[in-house]
């Protein structure tokens, strides 16, 4: 069985005096895609971020690639190597969306403009909005935005997907096209790590879930048994409240 | 230099598809009296000069003719000042939001200090203070060229003034860098972009654009504030005003001139920064 992509152990992380992530062991393997659900304040943002330290964690282990993060002197190098979709897209906004999806390309991937160029309206032919290409963020919907920033991290050609709770600053109807957009990318056999509320998401796409509370891994299961018969009464208790109907 | 390849870094990419940017683009790239109706004022003052020079040339035409070199040297100390100013602030923009605790406290430690003494002070401390310390220290070192240092008062005059203006602009250089939001820093780092590519690329383009106002202030002021110098040894518009006004007695016509000449500068000052302004305008979320 080959390596797992990304290998967690033991990591802490501490905001002062509230411990975010108390002790969290979590592997990876290629392909895989893996939503972490849980109340908020349970530490899957704050995990997500470890995954490409965007946050700095006390203790602990996190190997992506084959690359211990520890070590900072490479981090821009595995940054490449990993997407990541953020809650807010937090896309450029003085650029315009295809000069969103080049900029990185042309400075950290070291590609010519007419190569990254070319990746970027492949990749935004496969999101759907080819005809953005010279649109500004704020003349994007919240829908569009998204799609931009999932092409944007994926014209690094990275190996690995973080996604931040990608939808939960859109409006309900356009949490459908950016799901879609993310459905694709698991069927490719895309490494995906998704913080979610997307529960049908989490059932369709998942191979795995994972339910996270106070800093820890309460419990992982595929979709089917996390939904169906759920181990622990906490995530009982914690389904019970999301899935009203 | 910093500044202005931001500049050239965004407008270059404006003018590729300028067309396709009519919706997110303020339409105001053309400098003509129809767009910015303010360069009417220029032209009253450029015409109220003008009469004076032609209808009355005597003093008038010989008060211009007389500070020509006075004008030109206020431009080059406002323009070199400026110039340096910008990287200063920039450099001291940065420290100020530096997590290295020694590069925060000294970029702080500088704008608190060379905030709280005036200008006028800290120029004439410049000015008398530098050659004598430059001397001892040649002295000490027994280095003839340096024993030997007398100060050139322009070199003096624009570094005393970069110290300065450094410090305020410092500040709205930190102010313009936090006016970004924090999620455009991440979102370039975590396209494995380096901290300065990160800032060079995303943070300071935006930045800029925000701060636009306040450095233009900066320069107007800056342009006044240049009088100063005149105190230095420094031949500008006003010290060669006042050598006109000795040597002919004739205060009202020197000084109605002079203060002419300042106000032309500063109003086509103030056109070049509200263009700049509405060219780098766009949509923001």
């Amino acid at each position: 069985m080959p390596e797992p992509i990304i290998q967690i152990e033991d990591v802490r992380k501490r905001f002062g005096r509230v411990e975010a992530l108390r002790g969290v062991n979590l592997d990876v393997s290629e392909g895989e895609v893996v939503v972490i659900v849980g109340p908020s304040g349970s530490g899957k943002t704050t995990l997500l971020r470890c995954i490409n330290r965007l946050e700095e964690y006390e203790e602990g282990t996190i190997i992506v690639d084959g690359m211990a993060l520890d070590n900072t002197s490479n981090i821009n190098a595995i940054r490449c190597e990993i997407g990541m979709v953020f809650q807010s897209f937090n896309l450029f906004a003085h650029l315009t969306a295809l000069q969103n999806l080049t900029l990185a390309q042309c400075i950290v991937r070291k590609r010519s403009r007419e190569d990254a160029e070319k990746v970027a309206r492949a990749l935004l032919e496969k999101v759907g909005i080819p005809e953005k290409a010279n649109a500004h963020p704020a003349q994007l919907s919240g829908g569009q935005q998204q799609r931009v920033a999932i092409a944007r991290a994926l014209a690094m050609n990275p190996k690995i997907m973080l996604f931040d709770e990608p939808t939960s600053a859109l409006d309900p109807e356009m949490i459908k096209e950016v799901l879609d957009v993310m459905a694709t990318l698991a069927k490719e056999g895309m490494t995906m790590v998704v913080v979610s509320h997307e529960m049908g998401f989490a059932r369709a796409a998942a191979d795995r879930v994972i339910f996270m509370d106070e800093g820890l891994i309460v419990e992982q299961a595929t979709p089917h048994d996390f939904f169906q018969n759920p181990r622990e009464e906490r995530t009982r208790l914690f389904l019970s409240k999301i899935i009203h109907l | 230099m910093l500044a202005s390849t931001l500049l050239d870094f965004t407008m270059e990419e404006q003018k590729k598809n300028a067309r396709s940017r009519e919706l997110s683009f303020v339409v105001g790239g053309e400098v003509s009296i129809r767009q910015d109706p303010w360069w009417w004022l220029v032209v009253a003052v450029a015409a109220i000069i003008g009469l004076l020079v032609i209808l009355w040339p005597v003093p008038f035409r010989e008060i211009v003719v007389f500070a020509r070199d006075g004008i030109l040297v206020t431009m080059v100390v406002t323009v070199a000042s400026y110039f340096l100013i910008v990287i200063v602030g920039l450099l001291g923009g940065l420290g100020r939001i530096s997590k290295n605790k020694l590069v925060f406290g000294i970029a702080s430690l500088y704008v608190e200090v060379v905030r709280g003494i005036p200008l006028l002070v800290q120029l004439i401390g410049w000015y008398f203070a530098s050659p004598v310390i430059i001397q001892k220290l040649g002295l000490w070192l027994n280095l003839q060229p340096l024993i030997e240092y007398r100060a050139n008062p322009i070199i003096t005059a624009i570094m005393a003034i970069t110290v300065c203006y450094g410090a305020y602009m410092s500040e709205i250089v930190r102010s313009g860098i936090q006016s970004v939001p924090k999620g455009q820093m991440e979102a370039a780092r975590s396209l494995g972009m380096s901290y300065f590519q990160a800032m060079r690329h995303v943070v300071l383009p935006q930045a800029f654009r925000v701060i636009l106002p306040p450095m233009g202030n900066e320069f107007i002021s800056l342009l006044k504030d240049s009088s100063l110098v005149s105190v230095v040894a420094v031949a500008d518009l006003t010290r060669r005003g006042r050598e006109f006004m000795s040597a002919h007695f004739n205060p009202i016509e020197t000084w109605l001139m002079v203060a002419l000449l300042y106000l032309v500068m500063t109003i086509v000052a103030a056109r070049v920064v509200s263009y700049i302004e509405k060219r780098s305008k766009y949509e923001r979320y």
